[in-house]
């Protein structure tokens, strides 16, 4: 690419060209989704040479793949054919946090490094975290556990209760029945205990928020719509 | 609704050692399907629809593992690669937007994609994520993508126009995910000349199929 200047239509159109062919070089690829992430001109190049070049498409005669693929890939996904519809959030949590993973990590500095009463005092623990999101990030909370503390340090950066609602915090260890947390404050920062057999199996733990009356599942176990959830790991 | 219902606590959390029951379905990949019908798959995958993923799978599975065949040449690679696009199509369906690009299309790529970084192996999966988010995410207003399917047929016949090395170029490039180097190889013609030819070859195909 060092022969072409990238300003020219032309060359916009080439560039862009050799990207839908996988012909850059990977520094070369990465050099140029940076530039797609901001220019417009530049994505519709692409998004037209990706229609103009699927006609090609056409020669490619398709293949029936084994049967057990489809099986695998959803145990892959879901983990049993019948499992919840929490289970299948995880998944699109999972993908907000491979891209966000590096600003939960900053996030979650910020709540360390603000001064709590609690972590004075106790020798602090490993450290882990959990952000736990709506997929539209409508809501959206940072969850540090301290294993030193025993307790959970809650941010949240987006989203409240409906009028007259109140949203409730859910741990679900692997294989067992949601355990309310409690329902969230209003104060977008809050410490809340976990109970003292969940400490043992903090990583892999799933936090969820649902939709609940005010005050709370009267039931024990989570009555309106999980809006958010997101997985505990190490920090 | 009951309390459970939500949560369908009966059936254990991430159960992921069960299996699954075996159960009597159609062929997999044989099913005729509109864009827009698999637009609309897609939009419901994004809101986590697994019925509608295994729609989807369904309708389109063969295609896109004919296309991971084309690169990869091994049908148990190209199996591995179509599981990765799926698992990415259920991660982004919510990143697809109608009017940059068609939805078959869309699948298509990704499937491409990760089959072409599987044969290459040198992109760690969180850069290769970051591409196909980009690719959709942005919305492209209809005016933005103007190449309509009927031009996009137009491809063979324009490329049935370049002299027949150029020809092989851009399909062996597209269909097959070769490299400047590989073409090269395979063309028996220095790495140059090969770059030169692909790239007359992109610009006399852009000009045959606007015409």
């Amino acid at each position: 690419m060092s022969t072409m200047t990238a300003d020219h239509p032309d060359d916009r159109s080439l560039l862009a060209a050799e990207y839908v062919l996988r012909l850059l070089q990977p520094s070369e690829e990465r050099a140029f989704e940076q530039r797609l992430l901001t220019e417009r001109p530049l994505l519709a190049e692409v998004a037209e040479w990706t229609t103009r070049l699927s006609g090609l498409d056409d020669e490619v005669a398709g293949a029936s793949p084994r049967r057990r693929v489809k099986t695998a890939l959803e145990a892959r996904l879901f983990g049993a054919k019948k499992s919840t519809s929490i289970a299948s959030r995880i998944w699109l949590w999972q993908g907000l946090s491979a891209a966000s993973i590096a600003m939960v990590g900053l996030l979650a500095f910020e709540v360390v490094k603000t001064p709590q009463a609690s972590l004075t005092d106790v020798q602090r623990g490993p450290l882990y975290v959990s952000e736990v999101a709506a997929t539209d990030l409508s809501l959206r909370l940072l969850a540090v556990y301290d294993a030193g503390a025993r307790e959970l340090s809650i941010t949240r950066t987006a989203g409240s209760a409906a009028d007259g609602r109140a949203l409730e915090l859910w741990a679900i260890a692997e294989g067992s029945a949601p355990v309310s947390l409690g329902v969230l404050p209003d104060a977008p920062k809050a410490g809340i205990t976990v109970p003292e057999d969940m400490h043992a199996q903090i990583t892999g733990l799933t936090l969820a928020i649902s939709d609940e009356p005010m005050g709370g599942s009267t039931t024990g176990a989570p009555t309106g719509a999980v809006l958010a959830t997101g997985q505990v790991t190490d920090l | 609704m009951s309390a459970t219902s939500k949560f369908d606590v009966s059936d254990g959390w991430g159960a992921a050692t069960r299996r699954f029951p075996r159960k009597a379905k159609p062929e997999a990949g044989t099913a005729p399907v509109t864009a827009k019908g698999v637009e609309e798959m897609i939009a419901r995958i994004s809101l986590a629809d697994r019925q509608a993923f295994s729609r989807l799978y369904d309708c389109t599975s063969s295609k896109l593992l004919g296309v991971c065949l084309r690169v990869l040449k091994n049908r148990a690679a190209a199996e591995d690669a179509l599981q990765e696009t799926y698992m990415k199509v259920w991660r982004y369906a919510g990143n697809y937007q109608s009017g940059g690009i068609s939805p078959m299309t869309w699948l298509i790529t990704i499937a491409r994609n990760t089959s072409i970084d599987k044969l290459r192996a040198t992109r760690d999966t969180d850069d290769l994520a970051d591409v196909e988010g980009t690719l959709a995410a942005p919305g492209l207003t209809p005016e933005q993508a103007v190449i309509a399917d009927g031009e996009a047929k137009r491809i063979a016949v324009c490329l049935g126009q370049l002299d027949d090395p150029r020809d092989k170029a851009v399909r062996g490039a597209y269909l097959e995910g070769r490299s400047y180097a590989e073409l090269a190889e395979t063309l028996d013609v220095p790495l140059n000349t090969v770059r030169t030819w692909l790239r007359r070859s992109l610009i006399s195909l852009k000009e045959c199929m606007t015409k």
